[in-house]
C-alpha cells in the first residue's frame, strides 16, 4: 500500500497494538523446559527483519518465548510458535523504550482505586435493647 | 410510507417529524427494519436484527407520543447497538465464536438509558471479535465475517465498531452505539463518512459492556452529525454506581440543546503538526481544504505539536495487560484458538506475560502525559488533525504487515481518556470518505462537539451518503 510508513514507535491498527504487546516477566529456567523443545527450529530461528536487540533484551525475549512454549507449547503448531517468536521479538523495543523513560519516585501511576466505602452499604440496625451478657458458666 | 430520503435524515430532523406526529415511529422502524433485512447482509453489518423488540418499542413510543407524552429527541428513533452490549435475553456474542451462545439476563446501562428515552433498538451491530482485544490480522476477524464499507464494498469499515459504522453509513438505522479502547469509534467513523464521538473516559457507564481494557474502554455514539452525537451522548452519559469507572454525578451528566452554541465560548483550536507522519495524497487534499474552513471560522487556529514520548508504548502495554486479564480464562483454556483470526489465536499468550512492574511503569507514563496534555489545553480548547492518514483499506489487506504507522494522537487520547470526535471532511479521488478529528480536554466533551458542529454548519460533507441500490 502506498501509505505504508516506517514505524519506529508502534502500529496504528488497534489489533496490531494488542497483538504486539508482549512480555517481560516469567523467566522459565531452561532446565524446566521439555528437552525436545530446545532443538526445535522455531525456538532458535530469528524472524526476518527482526529488530536489533541488546544481549540483555534478546535474552529476555528468549526467556519469554520459552516460558510460553513451556506452558502452552503442546497446543501450538510450528507456524504459531514461529509467529509467537516474531511477536515477542518485535514487542521488545517498545518495552525497552518505556523502561528507559525517566520517571521520578514521586510519579504516581495513573490508576486510581476508589475505596469501597461503607456509604454504599445500608447501616446495620441498632438493637433496641442491649442483649444481656450470658452469665459465666463456671463461676 | 416515507421515501428513500428518510434513511439519511439526522436524528434531529427525524425527531422534529416524530414530535409533530408527521412521522410514525412504527412506520419509521418498519422501513428501517425492511432496509436492514435487505441490505444488512450485503455489508455484514448486523450480528442480529431484533424486529420483535423494535416493533414493540416503536408501538409503545407511538402510543405515548399520540397521548402527548414526548420523551425527547430519541423517542421513537431506531438505532443499533454494538454486539458487546448486554441486552436481556438476546445473544451477546462479542463478535467471537467462543461467546456465540452467550446470553445475559440484564441490560447494559447504555441500553437502559436508551430505553428510558424511548429509542428503538432494531438490532445488534457486528464487530471485530472481542473488539480486537486479542489482536487481529484481517478484516474478517469477526463471527459475522468482514464488514464491508457501504461506500465501496471491496473496502473495510475499520474496526472494531465495524457494523456500527456500516449501519449509519448505509442508512440502516438513524444512529448506532460504538465503543473505543483505541481507535474503534474514530477510525470506523472516518472510514465510513459518519460522525462519531468518543466521550471522556468515565462519562458513559460500561456496565453490561464487554470489558477489554477497563482503564481505557469507552462507549459513544456514531451518527449523521455532531449535533446528533450530542443528543445521543446526552441520553447515555452520567454516573453509574454499577460502573465504578464512571466520573462523579456532578461531572458525568451532559445536557445539550442547540441554543447552548449561542452562548458558547469562541474555541481556540490547535492544528497538530505531528499527529501523522504523512497523509496519503487522497486524504491530504480534503484535509487541507478542511483546515481552510477551520481558519475561516476559528481565527485563533495555530499550529501545535504533541509532546514526544513513549505514550503509544505505554498504551500498548496497558491494553495488552488488561486485555490478557479480561480474557484470561479464554487464553488459559485454549478456547482462544476458536477465534477467527490467526493473530487473535496466539497474541494472548504473549500479552499475558507482562510484568506488573512494566504495567505500573506504563501507568506512571500515563500520569505524565496526562499532565502534559492538561498544560497544552491551557492554550487550546481543542486540537485537530486528520482522523486517519489513509482512507478505507481493501478488505483483503493484511493489517499487520501492510497498514503500519505511528498514531501518537490515538495513543495519547486514549490513555488519557480525552474526548474526541471525527466528522466527515471530504472524499478521496476514489470517492472514499475522509475524516477530521477534534480532541479536547478531559471532561470538555462539549468543546469537541462544538468544534464538529461548527465545522458542519459550514460544510455539507456529513450530508453525503453512498449510492446504494
Amino acid at each position: 500500500m502506498s501509505n505504508k510508513i516506517d514505524s519506529a514507535i508502534s502500529r496504528r491498527e488497534f489489533a496490531r497494538r494488542a497483538a504486539f504487546a508482549s512480555a517481560a516477566a516469567s523467566l522459565a529456567p531452561s532446565s524446566l523446559l521439555p528437552p525436545e523443545s530446545v532443538a526445535a527450529p522455531w525456538l532458535t530461528q530469528q524472524p526476518a527483519n527482526a529488530p536489533k536487540l541488546s544481549p540483555e533484551s534478546q535474552a529476555e525475549v528468549e526467556s519469554r518465548i520459552q516460558s510460553i512454549f513451556a506452558q502452552y507449547g503442546k497446543r501450538l503448531s510450528d507456524a504459531q510458535k514461529a509467529d509467537i517468536r516474531r511477536l515477542a521479538t518485535e514487542a521488545q523495543p517498545p518495552l525497552d523504550r518505556l523502561r528507559a523513560f525517566a520517571t521520578n519516585n514521586g510519579d504516581g501511576p495513573g490508576l486510581y482505586l476508589k475505596p469501597l466505602m461503607e456509604r454504599e452499604k445500608k447501616p446495620s440496625p441498632m438493637p433496641v435493647t442491649p442483649k444481656r451478657a450470658n452469665p459465666p458458666k463456671n463461676s | 410510507m416515507p421515501g428513500e430520503e428518510i434513511f439519511y435524515l439526522s436524528v434531529s430532523e427525524l425527531a422534529k417529524r416524530v414530535e409533530a406526529k408527521k412521522l410514525s415511529p412504527v412506520d419509521l422502524t418498519q422501513v428501517y427494519l425492511d432496509r436492514s433485512q435487505k441490505l444488512g447482509p450485503r455489508f455484514n453489518a448486523y450480528a442480529v436484527l431484533t424486529p420483535e423488540i423494535a416493533l414493540e418499542q416503536a408501538k409503545a413510543a407511538e402510543k405515548e407520543i399520540q397521548r402527548g407524552h414526548y420523551r425527547g429527541p430519541l423517542h421513537g428513533i431506531p438505532y443499533a447497538a454494538k454486539d458487546l452490549l448486554a441486552v436481556k435475553g438476546l445473544p451477546t456474542t462479542w463478535g467471537a465464536k467462543p461467546y456465540a451462545n452467550q446470553i445475559f439476563d440484564y441490560n447494559a446501562t447504555v441500553i437502559e438509558h436508551l430505553n428510558r428515552v424511548g429509542a428503538v433498538m432494531i438490532g445488534k451491530a457486528s464487530m471485530i471479535e472481542l473488539a480486537g482485544g486479542m489482536g487481529y490480522r484481517f478484516a474478517s476477524a469477526s463471527l459475522q465475517g468482514e464488514t464491508k464499507n457501504p461506500w465501496d464494498t471491496t473496502c473495510w469499515t475499520c474496526g472494531s465498531s465495524s457494523g456500527s459504522g456500516a449501519i449509519v453509513a448505509a442508512g440502516l438505522a438513524a444512529f448506532a452505539i460504538g465503543t473505543e479502547t483505541w481507535g474503534s469509534i474514530i477510525c470506523p467513523s472516518a472510514f465510513c463518512g459518519v460522525s462519531g464521538l468518543r466521550p471522556t473516559y468515565g462519562r458513559v457507564s460500561r456496565y453490561g459492556a464487554m470489558a477489554l481494557a477497563p482503564s481505557m474502554d469507552k462507549i459513544g455514539p456514531m451518527a449523521r452529525s455532531a449535533e446528533d452525537c450530542a443528543r445521543i451522548f446526552a441520553a447515555i452519559a452520567g454516573h453509574d454506581p454499577k460502573d465504578r469507572g464512571t466520573v462523579p454525578i456532578d461531572k458525568g451528566a451532559f445536557t445539550y440543546s442547540p441554543s447552548m452554541e449561542l452562548r458558547a465560548r469562541p474555541l481556540k483550536i490547535g492544528w497538530l503538526t505531528n499527529a501523522w507522519k504523512s497523509l496519503e495524497p487522497g486524504v491530504a487534499k480534503p484535509v487541507e481544504a478542511a483546515t481552510k474552513i477551520l481558519k475561516k471560522y476559528f481565527s485563533s487556529l495555530k499550529d501545535v505539536a504533541l509532546p514526544v514520548g513513549p505514550w503509544e508504548d505505554a498504551g500498548n502495554i496497558i491494553v495488552a495487560v488488561e486485555g490478557a486479564a479480561s480474557f484470561r480464562s479464554l487464553i488459559r483454556s485454549g478456547r482462544v484458538s476458536e477465534l477467527t483470526d490467526p493473530l487473535g489465536q496466539i497474541a494472548g499468550y504473549v500479552n499475558e506475560q507482562y510484568s506488573a512492574a512494566d504495567y505500573l511503569q506504563a501507568l506512571k507514563v500515563r500520569e505524565i502525559i496526562q499532565k502534559k496534555m492538561d498544560s497544552l489545553f491551557e492554550t487550546f480548547d481543542v486540537i485537530a488533525a486528520a482522523a486517519q492518514p489513509v482512507p478505507a483499506t481493501p478488505l483483503t489487506l493484511n493489517l499487520e504487515t501492510d497498514l503500519a504507522f505511528p498514531d501518537p494522537l490515538g495513543g495519547i487520547g486514549n490513555i488519557c481518556g480525552l474526548p474526541a470526535m471525527s466528522v466527515p471532511c471530504g472524499f478521496t479521488d476514489k470517492n472514499l470518505p475522509v475524516g477530521l478529528q477534534f480532541v479536547g480536554r478531559a471532561g470538555d466533551d462539549f468543546a469537541v462537539i462544538q468544534a464538529g458542529r461548527t465545522f458542519q454548519l459550514h460544510t455539507d460533507w456529513h450530508k453525503k451518503h453512498p449510492k446504494i441500490h
